[in-house]
């Protein structure tokens, strides 16, 4: 028995889900984790280092890990790869600047052999802003029509009004679980 | 705006109460939240504080590692099952080793907390490298999924999720925020105002400026300023954060959330940041307390919804300076005598 297969049995057990948030840095991924469980939004930091949380969301439990953003911290994502059942990549929809940047990161990521299995959940953030570019433009922007290793899927949101942070999160578990616990 | 554009379906009826019903189920989940939030606060402060040092910490984190080490030298030579089993446990016990570190994140020293990091993610190269020496991957079960990952995998748009996130509908109001930007840029040797009807709760962004004065009165939502030289740019209180890239000999007065400061140097800040500042990659740049004034700054920071006596501009992290105990010397405090006090309109 493989090891996956035995964290595979783990997991059906506890019908536990490994989530992994990553985006530029201003992204507003600590944010959107803070929103989801309910906390005050206002007093966040810039992340130095990552914030874990453990929440219970329709019966699964859901360990959702947020690295921080910033150059400097990008070369330790990879410490945090393995077992990831999802991922969630966050952009900041008004930053037009570094939409390259982002798109270069993102697929980077994707090549990474260790996300292979992972869902990917694009969060097209900060739509309540004027400036936000269209969640189609998003997925234009980063090419997401390319994407062929992953199932993945965009959703338009804020961060700050908590607009669309549960029907992105419902879809990544719904997809995940179709997976994870009902094949083999 | 997509958030629009979803729920000016058709049916509104229906797309009201969906909202309603989901809006209710985030209060719901919320109050559960935090009540559970408290509980684990009440639990954590009734542990003994001893727990919460270095040496406590340093101790376990090594006896730890060493402890997954010797699990996974014992995998050379083992036969499969024994190797397995090893890896399987070592793998266990390096998230939960990455769990430890992360609660032990508020009492760490920055310099700590990196060096730890480092040790983890040796840690994951020798259980990968381990791993992929005792047991080779066509054993996993995880080829089987990605198999089916391939075909199954295609875009949002075949795979539909829930209603609320169709495809937006022709003739929705669709806007690529193009023409929505606010700003300034490729401009020289100008003053440069904005009123409070023009930036309010907009995303601002001023790029490519020279030697050209900016007052910005009212509260933007956020401000971008990129490629930035020998400028004075002043700005009403920002209710989320303000992001700095490429500034150079330059002065800033600024409100806001956040202050995240990047490739900059020899800037002068007046800040009012309610939560924290960051620089990195930056040098020379130094920081006093937001001190411009206007007409209407109470209550464009009212608008802002920032704390307006909640003021840490003298907590900047750097996150390029690993030392501990020695301050960054990227950046410094403006010396009392040497700030502005007055401000020319
Ligand atoms: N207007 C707006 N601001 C947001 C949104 N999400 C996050 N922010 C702001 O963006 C800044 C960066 O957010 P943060 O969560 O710290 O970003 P991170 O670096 O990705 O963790 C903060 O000032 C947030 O208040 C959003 O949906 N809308
Ligand atoms: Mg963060």
């Amino acid at each position: 028995m493989g090891l996956l297969t035995i964290l595979k049995k783990m997991k059906q057990k506890e019908r536990e889900m490994r989530l992994l948030m990553l985006g530029l840095d201003n992204a507003g991924k600590t944010t959107i984790l803070k929103k989801f469980n309910g906390e005050d939004v206002s007093t966040i930091s810039p992340t130095l280092g990552f914030n874990i949380k453990t929440l219970d969301h329709r019966g699964f439990k859901l360990n959702i890990w947020d690295v921080g953003g910033q150059k400097s911290l990008r070369s330790y994502w990879r410490n945090y790869f393995e077992s990831t059942d999802g991922l969630v990549w966050v952009v900041d929809s008004a930053d037009r600047l570094r939409l390259e940047d982002c798109k270069q990161e993102l697929s980077a990521l994707l090549l990474e052999e260790r996300l292979a299995g992972a869902t990917l959940l694009v969060f097209a953030n900060k739509q309540d802003l004027p400036g936000a570019l269209s969640k189609e433009a998003i997925r234009e922007a980063l090419a997401l029509d390319e994407i062929k290793s992953h199932h993945w899927c965009i959703i338009g949101c804020s961060a700050v009004t908590g607009e669309n942070l549960l029907t992105g999160v419902d879809w990544l578990l719904d997809d995940i679980a179709a997976r994870i616990f009902t094949s083999d | 705006m997509d958030v629009m554009a979803d729920v000016s379906h058709e049916n509104t009826l229906a797309a009201d109460s969906g909202a309603a019903r989901v809006q209710e189920r985030m209060q719901k989940r919320n109050q559960a939240r935090i009540e559970s939030v408290e509980r684990r606060r009440e639990a954590k402060e009734s542990q003994s504080v001893a727990e919460e040092n270095y040496e406590f910490f340093s101790s376990t984190f090594n006896r730890e590692r060493e402890g997954i080490e010797e699990l996974l030298s014992g995998c050379s030579g083992a036969d499969r099952a024994t190797a397995a089993q090893n890896l399987e446990e070592a793998t266990v016990r390096t998230a939960q080793l990455q769990k430890f570190l992360s609660d032990s994140t508020l009492f760490l020293k920055q310099y700590d907390l990196r060096k730890a990091q480092a040790a983890l993610q040796t840690l994951q190269t020798s259980l990968t490298e381990t791993r992929e020496e005792a047991l080779p991957k066509k054993k996993f079960a995880f080829r089987a999924r990605t198999k089916g990952a391939d075909r199954a995998c295609a875009p949002a748009a075949d795979t539909p999720p829930p209603s609320a996130v169709s495809p937006a509908e022709p003739g929705s109001t669709q806007t690529d925020g193009a023409s929505e930007q606010c700003g300034f840029s490729n401009l020289s040797e100008q003053l440069l105002i904005k009123t409070s009807e023009e930036v309010q709760k907009r995303d601002v962004l001023l790029t490519h400026l020279t030697n050209c004065k900016v007052r910005l009165f009212g509260s933007p939502s956020t401000l971008h300023l990129k490629h930035i030289q020998g400028c004075e740019i002043l700005c009403g209180p920002v209710s989320s954060s303000v992001f700095v890239d490429r500034c150079t000999d330059s002065t800033l007065a600024v409100p806001c959330q956040q202050l995240r400061t990047h490739n900059t140097t020899d800037t002068r800040v007046y800040l009012h940041v309610t939560s924290r500042a960051i620089i990195e990659d930056c040098r020379g740049v130094s920081f006093a307390p937001f001190s411009w004034s206007y007409p209407t700054l109470e209550e464009d920071f009212a608008v802002s919804g920032l704390d307006q006596t909640r003021n840490n501009w003298s907590q900047v992290d750097d996150f390029n300076w690993l030392a501990a105990g020695t301050p960054s010397p990227n950046w410094t405090v403006i010396p009392e005598e040497e700030r502005r006090t007055s401000w020319d309109p």
